[in-house]
């Protein structure tokens, strides 16, 4: 429950007076009667209750804080009502400015025969805005510690103006051809995974394990070396005479296997067929 | 020759002695102060009565007295025994009052109602405590026997005052 009651502004300190820290009972904590300001002092207190009490009885009545840094007591203010007959009390006592972190729990206490009723303590503080200059987002010099204002800074530019449009401009131009490259790299590196994966399931269906190329020149140095040994029929360096060549062989079985040539063409015509797909992305 | 020279001197220096009175200014201020805390109002319970009492729908008068230096003044307090605005009466208007402390601003000066004066419609305290004290007076007026008040307005005057002892 906060009861701050009412404060003033001057061009420097705030002036102000606490609501009553004893209408809700004889105990109160200072930190809901007067503000958590940094640099806050109260400079008086100011209470007021009605004793009841025979005029024989003695009585005392302690109307006191603790105090928040020490053992004992920062404020302790004590009416004296031996053999006195009961009355109201309403008393201010200046405190001298005691910063508010020495002000620790308060309390009205009663001593001897007699009871205390109508109770009202009130604190007198005053305290300068900013004097942390963290203590109030407000405050000039105030730092962000999350860095939120500098964002802010950044942001906060001329839009307006043709510099920045023309840079707005070139950033979106520059990411979006970046974007497109990238794209572009994508869709080579896809092509290229595929065309090996083909190739390289066409040369496992082959049983090859070398590339296409290194198989060509394979082919080349088998085809040299044999003209060079002469293994090689003549014939096969023999013109064919034209005309016409009838059929002789008679082709007598019953089943026809798979032609195994057939297939590896048809591969190769699947890479051809993806060769020529992707030349429309490129 | 001589004689005439010399008593033209002493008559030179006689013309020129001069006299001069200086003041000497003292300002004394008021150690006591009264001022005015609560207006009264009378309360009409029955026709032939007027109270302050809040009981009877009145508020009582109160006056502060403050006291800087203690044991010097005495307050004087004089509940009214008549009325100072008031419709034509034709009958006897009979008073009756009491002050009293309402509040202190220090526990000892509850021995003020003790220690008080009274004679006539004069209530005397003598300030012994330095400090604030709040004096309520209370006053009531019964009109004839039992007779009722006319109608209008009536005004009655408490006065207060502080007195060097």
């Amino acid at each position: 429950m906060l009861v701050y009651c009412s404060s003033s502004y001057s061009s420097e300190a705030v002036y102000g007076t606490s609501g009553n820290a004893a209408s809700a009972g004889y105990n109160w904590v200072m930190s809901n009667i007067i503000p958590q300001q940094t640099g806050l002092t109260v400079n008086s207190v100011i209470y007021r209750y009605t004793t009841e009490k025979n005029t024989e009885d003695d009585m005392l009545v302690h109307v006191q804080n603790e105090n928040a840094r020490g053992p004992g007591y920062i404020f302790r203010e004590t009416d004296d009502w031996s053999g006195l007959a009961g009355n109201t009390i309403n008393k201010t006592v200046p405190v001298g400015m005691i910063d508010i972190s020495y002000w620790g729990n308060g309390s009205i206490e009663v001593e001897g025969n007699g009871t205390v009723s109508d109770a009202g303590v009130y604190y007198s503080y005053q305290y300068i805005p900013c004097e942390d200059v963290q203590s109030d987002p407000t405050c000039p010099g105030y730092v962000d510690p999350t860095g939120a204002a500098l964002v802010e800074q950044a942001i906060a530019v001329d839009t307006s103006s043709e510099e920045y449009i023309q840079a707005e401009l070139d950033r979106k131009a520059n990411m979006k051809a970046q974007k497109e490259e990238e794209e572009r790299e994508e869709r080579k590196e896809f092509a290229e995974s595929k065309e090996q994966e083909v190739r390289n399931s066409l040369e496992v269906l082959l049983g090859l394990d070398l590339g296409a190329s290194l198989q060509r020149e394979q082919d080349t140095l088998l085809h040299n070396a044999l003209v060079a040994t002469n293994y090689l029929p003549q014939v096969y360096f023999e013109g064919i005479n034209g005309g016409e060549y009838p059929e002789t062989v008679k082709l007598r079985d019953a089943n026809l296997p798979d032609n195994r040539k057939g297939l590896r063409v048809g591969l190769a015509s699947e890479l051809r067929h993806q060769q020529l797909v992707d030349l429309q992305y490129d | 020759m001589f004689k005439k020279t010399l008593l033209l001197l002493a008559l030179g220096f006689m013309t020129s002695a001069n006299a001069e009175e200086m003041e000497v200014i003292g300002n004394v201020e008021s150690k006591c102060v009264v001022v005015p805390d609560t207006a009264g109002v009378y309360g009409n319970p029955s026709p032939s009565i007027l109270s302050s009492d809040p009981s009877d729908g009145g508020v009582d008068p109160i006056v502060r007295f403050d006291v800087i230096q203690a044991s010097f003044y005495k307050a004087r307090i004089v509940h009214p025994n008549s009325f100072s605005e008031a419709p034509s009466l034709n009958d006897v208007v009979n008073w009756t009052g009491d002050t009293a402390t309402d509040q202190v601003s220090d526990a000892n000066m509850s021995a003020y109602d003790a220690a008080k004066i009274e004679f006539d419609n004069v209530t005397e305290f003598d300030l012994t405590v330095a400090g604030s004290t709040w004096f309520k007076t209370e006053s009531q007026a019964d009109y004839g026997y039992g007779k009722a008040f006319p109608a209008g307005v009536y005004r009655a005057v408490v006065s207060a005052e502080c007195i060097a002892i």
